[in-house]
């Protein structure tokens, strides 16, 4: 049996009164996706955001690579955080930096990457991605997909055991939601472990090695997508799926 | 004699009084203020040379330095003490304050010794009796004879001083209104707002001499001796300080040194100084007004901007009772900051830190807007900060950064570009309001001017001068901001 790359115990967080997280206890293993789907409110973002401790949990524990996150000081959640990339509904480019410094900031301050390497690491990203035409533009001038795609090669830029991708194409135009899907299974076909809050049903049939499905602050199904999408289980789900338009 | 009230600095008298009354008791226990003068082989004067043939500015070889009869008398003290004399120039309202927290060692200043200033500080014997003289403009003679003709006129006098009082007090039916320089009040009587002006007669001789539309009278006040003589001020309790001056005094009184020697001296130098009076001919004042007005802006927004960042992170402060502690200190310190005058902080760093740590002049006037200026900006960066887009911070962190680096690379940059039109304007508003360091006889533009203005006594053209001067400054100064403004535009 593999290790768990990333392991929630009882799991909860409140704001204030709301209980947004209920005790949740799942486990990620190495070179799975995982895709998070669910209605709004459901409290999906927040427990993407509880696995890298943006959000700090109100109990439980989050076990990265064999370590209570929760636990540790602050120091130790700063290394553990860069081996977890984030991808954001909004992006969130530095608008100050051009693209290629966006990607280089954070090797050359967190990881004193040489400027060369960090340039040269950081142009392969970007053909990764398809943008290298585009490094040294500022973030206003991309479009969404554009500016999306850049933020992915970001998080990638610090060599991330695992990709956490919240809601990445929310944001963008019918017509370039395409373009980051592709990234993203491209990413995936490379072994890389994800956890993806979305609302593509495609991406989560044909990319997905599981589905969690979450509403009212549960995890009420984990399933693999064919069962999911054919046989939901739950009531829950079934009543969420009937909604949709597939 | 001037005697004016160090009123605008009560406030910061109160402040010291505590570490004056120590230091100045200890004083007293042991004197040893004339050997620290001998061992030290200079002795410092402090004057306010506005006052012209008491001390005044003039330019000798080609330079500016401080003259009068009053630098001839330190002159002489010191020599008789075998040292060398250093000349400091400030505000008359300073001088008494400045010899009480050992800025200088004694004040010649036209200072008269009256009981109430007899409690603060000792004074030598007079070496000079003057007496009071109203200057009238020319075309009015005539009409005045003395004090007694102004009869529902109005009189200026120098604020506080004894010709104030004075004139208050013997005369009836007239206004007498209180300006704070002589350069003033004289420009006062020329746009006819004051039909005449009290101040001593070696003074009223000096501008009569050099303003051709003016015209001296004899006041007939009622005067004591001790309202019409000078002395030499010396720190409370230094006897022996005071003992050896008293012998270069004497000297002066018995060989009339001053009739004789000082105030022809003087009025050579007066009459130099007045050869050329065109603004062009001060070029060297005003440009050394400019430099030191740009060098206390730019030291004070730099080291201002520091003391802003620390303390708008020290307002952020979050966790822990030290992070409460940190914020509740921090938001105490910009409240008083923002709450108390720039002049009165200026004269509180050098006065009063100099009874700890002896700062010159300019140091302490850019240590005082600096913390001034801090405050103020504090409170730029602190909205600056909360305008950057909260997901900023997140990514930054996502990617590993640690809060500092996130904040230094990511956080604070965008916070600069939202803040920069603010933080210009407090560089602009620094530009014009270093001129308050004047009061501590640092040589910015608005001393400078003033010192123009005694010299030349031409009261408007002055001003005009440093107000295109001022004007091109804070224009350059703008234009150079919206420069980077635009630079930092990305979106």
């Amino acid at each position: 049996m593999t290790k768990p790359i990333i392991e929630v115990k009882d799991l909860a967080k409140n704001f204030g009164d709301n209980q947004v997280l209920k005790n949740i206890s799942e486990q990620v293993n190495p070179g799975q996706v995982i895709v998070v789907i669910g209605p709004s409110g459901g409290g999906k973002s927040t427990f993407l955001r509880c696995l890298n401790l943006l959000e700090t949990p109100t109990s439980g524990e989050v076990d990265f690579d064999g370590q209570n996150l929760t636990t540790l000081d602050t120091k130790k959640v700063n290394t553990l955080r860069e081996q977890m990339g984030m991808v954001f509904q909004n992006f969130n480019l530095f608008p100050n930096m051009t693209v290629l410094e966006n990607i280089k900031l954070a090797p050359m301050k967190v990881k004193n990457v040489s400027d060369a390497d960090a340039t040269k690491r950081a142009h392969e990203l970007l053909q990764q991605v398809n943008l290298d035409d585009h490094a040294d533009a500022f973030p206003s001038s991309l479009s969404g997909g554009q500016a999306q795609r850049v933020a992915i090669a970001r998080a990638l830029a610090m060599d991330p055991k695992v990709m956490l991708f919240d809601e990445p194409t929310s944001a963008l135009d019918p017509e370039m939601v395409g373009e980051v899907l592709n990234v993203m299974q491209d990413l995936a076909q490379q072994g890389m472990t994800m956890v993806v809050v979305t609302h593509e049903m495609g991406f989560a049939k044909s990319v997905a090695d599981r589905v969690w499905f979450m509403a009212d602050g549960y995890i009420q199904e984990n399933n693999t997508p064919e069962e999911f999408f054919s046989n939901p289980q739950t009531e829950r789900a079934q009543d969420f799926l009937s909604k949709i338009l597939m | 004699m001037k005697n004016k009230l160090i009123m605008a600095i009560a406030l910061v008298m109160a402040l010291v009084a505590g570490w004056t009354a120590t230091t100045t008791t200890a004083q007293a226990a042991t004197d040893d203020s004339l050997a620290q003068v001998q061992k030290s082989g200079k002795l410092v004067m402090g004057t306010s040379p506005d006052y012209p043939p008491y001390e005044f500015q003039a330019t000798v070889h080609g330079k500016s330095q401080v003259v009068g009869m009053d630098v001839a008398v330190g002159k002489k003290i010191a020599k008789d003490l075998g040292v060398k004399l250093v000349v400091k120039s400030m505000s008359f309202d300073s001088l008494l304050v400045a010899l009480q927290t050992g800025k200088v060692d004694m004040v010649i200043s036209g200072m008269n010794p009256t009981p109430a200033r007899r409690k603060n500080v000792d004074f030598t014997h007079t070496y000079y009796q003057g007496g009071y003289s109203i200057v009238i403009n020319k075309s009015d003679k005539g009409i005045y004879k003395d004090k007694d003709s102004f009869v529902g006129k109005t009189i200026g006098a120098q604020t506080g001083s004894t010709m104030y009082t004075e004139s208050k007090k013997q005369t009836s039916g007239t206004t007498v209104k209180g300006m704070t320089s002589v350069s003033d009040l004289i420009l006062g009587l020329q746009s006819h707002k004051l039909q005449g002006v009290a101040m001593e007669k070696p003074s009223a001789q000096a501008y009569v001499a050099n303003n051709k539309e003016l015209a001296m009278i004899p006041s007939k006040f009622n005067l004591s001796a001790s309202d019409t003589s000078a002395s030499v001020a010396f720190a409370k309790g230094s006897t022996s300080l005071v003992a050896a001056a008293n012998k270069s005094v004497d000297q002066i009184r018995k060989q009339n040194l001053v009739n004789k020697d000082y105030l022809p001296a003087a009025g050579k130098y007066l009459k130099t100084n007045t050869v050329n009076t065109s603004m062009l001919h001060y070029w060297k004042a005003f440009l050394k007004g400019i430099e030191y007005t740009l060098i206390i802006t730019v030291c004070s927004v730099f080291f201002g901007f520091i003391l802003g960042v620390l303390l708008s992170l020290a307002r952020m402060a979050q966790g822990g009772v030290f992070a409460t502690a940190l914020r509740w200190l921090a938001t105490a310190y910009v409240e008083f900051i923002r709450g108390t005058p720039m002049m009165v902080q200026v004269m509180f760093v050098y006065f009063g830190l100099g009874l700890i740590v002896n700062l010159p002049a300019l140091t302490s006037g850019i240590i005082a807007i600096s913390l001034n200026s801090g405050a103020y900006i504090a409170e730029y960066i602190r909205g600056g900060i909360n305008s950057v887009d909260k997901g900023q911070t997140e990514a930054a962190r996502s990617l590993g950064m640690t809060k500092g680096y996130t904040l230094r690379y990511v956080v604070l940059p965008q916070a600069l570009k939202n803040i920069w039109p603010s933080l210009g304007n407090e560089f602009i508003t620094l530009i014009k309001d270093s001129s308050i360091v004047s009061i501590i006889g640092v040589s910015e533009l608005i001393f400078q001017s003033n010192i123009v203005r005694s010299d030349t006594y031409r009261g408007v053209a002055p001003i005009a001068v440093i107000m295109v001067l001022y004007f091109i400054m804070t224009f350059t100064a703008s234009r150079i901001l919206n420069h980077f403004e635009r630079k930092m535009q990305h979106d």
